[in-house]
């Protein structure tokens, strides 16, 4: 089974590696004596793991307000004062739910396999407020049993040390940061309206140029007009585009769907993607199939819009998450009720509804 | 276990540290002169802070009392060494109380004497000895570059707080042999005191901006032992400021980030079983 993590630091110190086995071996043996039925976590190297903040599992609206009106200190006393009242669903919620569906039929069907979701909350949050978060994951039952709480400080050097496959937040630099450290990574938007999601299948949604793809195309959108662009995909259908922050992310959904497919599951796979792009299938939807294919990677569904507004089909979908590069669809998206990511990558950061944001406007 | 005594809300004196001084120094580069000061060791990071921490109680209070005391125990030592130790701490304007020239099996006792706080070392086997007699013991984390932050950083084990008294027992099921449950419940004895002199300590400085950063970290423990760790702490006075929960996952790339002074630990690794076949 190939690698679900492209790169691992594996222990070349015999005394570390040991020490880790030692550690994985005490986690294991301490779940499986705990008197409930809780899954214990998967180890590291061979899970998916999706990190997300605080504020996109719960909902912190209010908290927020505090922090940013109040300070600090005050923010951490009303945390504690209020530990025991859980926190509400936050905007990732739905995801981390979907998430723990798909491990359970994974272990169903692969009971002894490491590589299922590894969920950790990663968040530059006080330890104090801590207790309120772990109190309101034990009260929605969530399987997430590992955490960073940073205490203020940036939690990207705690994404790559966990080997974070995917990142959430609400914070738009952290977030940035994380793609420029090369982990997949997006800003999470509420939806203006609750659309009811499925709890049997984990449904995932992506943007093609500049979240799965490069945004090498969309640059000659941006500087040359539709005209050239379509010149130039056509031209160069045979030539694979370049990766670009998701593709990782999507390559590991799909090793896990196989391992459905494997167990005769196609049908029944609790794990659907979809492709939602701007691109028409005449003009230029070919070279994106074809690079889908030479990176052996499969999506379930692949929606060409010709520049049709993506909010009515996603509203249809409804994924659990939908990955954009552009604030413009991410609007579009949320305004009909589909929770978004917004991937803030390439020459689409530079531009709001097509036009040109003057530089000093551009967002930071 | 009958500590009540200790919750004084105002504990005066130093909390004082002991170091070994081949830690403070690096005595595998040799120096070519006599008059050479002896290479920066592991433990220079640590003083330093220490001296950062100590700087900004005083600032705070002319009259602070609760200061950290560094003393440096030096086992075996010719008297060349003995006086290059010395020369040494003065050319880096280190601040030692004391300075105690020792044989080795004399360690013990020089730590139970000057009722020591904490003793850290990088030598865990010193560490279990020391723990095994009831003195508060952790380990001096390695910290790769020499690089000073204005940060004394201490590690608690989310382990040996958050778990009970009663299942202690059940160690043996997650692969403890028997004297790693034995340095396991002396560590949760030692721990209890020295938590509560570095709360008092921490609580002369606000959540941002603190000389002293402290966290709770469980190696192999579920999220309810984390949790369990974190009240605890509280109740004796100290409110942690991060927190890390591994459950399993590898924690030296989550360490090396963390970059911490001061390690008490519960990982099996750091626990090495001497009855077990090596």
């Amino acid at each position: 089974m190939s690698e679900i993590k492209p790169t691992v630091a594996i222990s070349t110190d015999k005394n570390e590696a040991t020490a880790e086995e030692k550690d994985w071996a005490a986690a294991k043996a301490h779940f499986e004596s705990l008197k409930s039925t809780k899954p214990r976590p998967p180890k590291p190297r061979y899970a998916v793991t999706i990190g997300v903040s605080s504020r996109t599992l719960f909902d912190m609206v209010a908290e927020r307000k505090i922090f940013e009106e109040e300070g600090l200190e005050k923010y951490v006393q009303h945390q504690q004062d209020h530990e025991s009242e859980p926190l509400k669903p936050g905007v990732a919620f739905p995801f981390v739910k979907a998430l723990m569906t798909v491990n359970e039929r994974l272990r169903k069907l692969y009971p002894d396999s490491e590589e299922l979701f590894d969920i950790v909350l990663m968040t530059n949050n006080h330890a104090q407020v801590g207790v309120r978060l772990i109190n309101s994951i034990n009260h929605y039952d969530l399987t997430i049993e590992r955490f960073c709480m940073t205490g203020g400080q940036s939690p990207i050097g705690y994404l790559k040390a966990y080997m974070t496959n995917l990142y959430l937040s609400k914070d738009s630099k952290k977030v940035q940061e994380a793609i420029e450290e090369g982990i997949a990574a997006a800003i999470m938007f509420k939806p203006e309206m609750e659309t009811p999601l499925s709890e049997t299948q984990l449904r995932v949604a992506f943007d093609g140029d500049a979240v799965l793809f490069s945004d090498e195309s969309e640059i000659i959108v941006k500087q040359h007009g539709l005209d050239t662009f379509f010149e130039h995909e056509k031209l160069n259908e045979n030539t694979p585009l370049a990766k670009g922050p998701l593709k990782c992310f999507l390559e590991a959904l799909g090793k896990l769907q196989k391992k459905f497919y494997a167990k005769n599951e196609r049908l029944n796979c609790p794990i659907r993607t979809f492709l939602v792009t701007a691109r028409s299938a005449a003009s230029s939807g070919a070279r994106v199939l074809k690079t889908l294919r030479s990176w052996g990677l499969e999506i379930d569904e692949a929606l060409f819009l010709a520049g049709a507004p993506k909010g009515p089909l996603l509203q249809k979908i409804r994924p659990h998450i939908f990955f954009d590069d552009q604030m413009f669809h991410i609007e579009g998206a949320k305004d009909m009720g589909t929770i978004s990511a917004h991937v803030p990558y390439g020459i689409g950061q530079k531009y709001n509804k097509g036009k040109l944001i003057e530089p000093e406007k551009q967002q930071k | 276990m009958a500590v009540s005594h200790l919750f004084l809300q105002n504990c005066t004196g130093p909390l004082m540290i002991a170091l070994q001084y081949n830690d403070l120094f690096d005595l595998s580069i040799s120096t070519s002169t006599n008059t050479d000061a002896l290479p920066k060791g592991r433990a220079f990071t640590f003083i330093k802070a220490v001296q950062t921490v100590n700087e900004r109680l005083v600032d705070q209070n002319k009259t602070e009392s609760l200061l950290f005391e560094v003393i440096l125990i030096a086992k075996e030592c010719s008297e060349e060494i003995k006086m290059k130790i010395v020369e040494s701490v003065k050319h880096y304007g280190l601040e030692i109380g004391k300075f105690y020239f020792c044989k080795k099996e004399e360690l013990i006792n020089t730590l139970q004497s000057n009722k020591v706080k904490l003793f850290i070392s990088t030598d865990r086997d010193d560490v279990y000895k020391a723990l095994h007699t009831g003195i508060p013991a952790a380990l001096l984390y390695d910290q790769v570059d020499h690089h000073v932050l204005n940060q004394l950083k201490v590690i608690f084990s989310g382990e040996v707080i958050g778990f009970s008294e009663d299942s202690l027992d059940s160690l043996s099921d997650f692969g403890f042999g028997e004297t790693q449950i034995e340095t396991f419940k002396a560590a949760k004895i030692c721990i209890k005191e020295f938590a509560v002199l570095i709360g008092q300590m921490r609580r002369r400085f606000g959540h941002e901006n603190s000389p002293l950063c402290t966290c709770v970290l469980t190696t192999w423990g579920s999220r309810n032992i984390c949790a369990t760790a974190i009240k605890t702490l509280r109740e004796w006075g100290l409110d942690v400021d991060e927190v890390y929960c591994l459950a399993g996952a590898p924690c030296s790339p989550i360490l090396a980030v963390v970059k911490p002074h001061i390690l008490w630990d519960s990982g099996l690794h750091n626990m090495r079983d001497s009855s077990a076949p090596s």
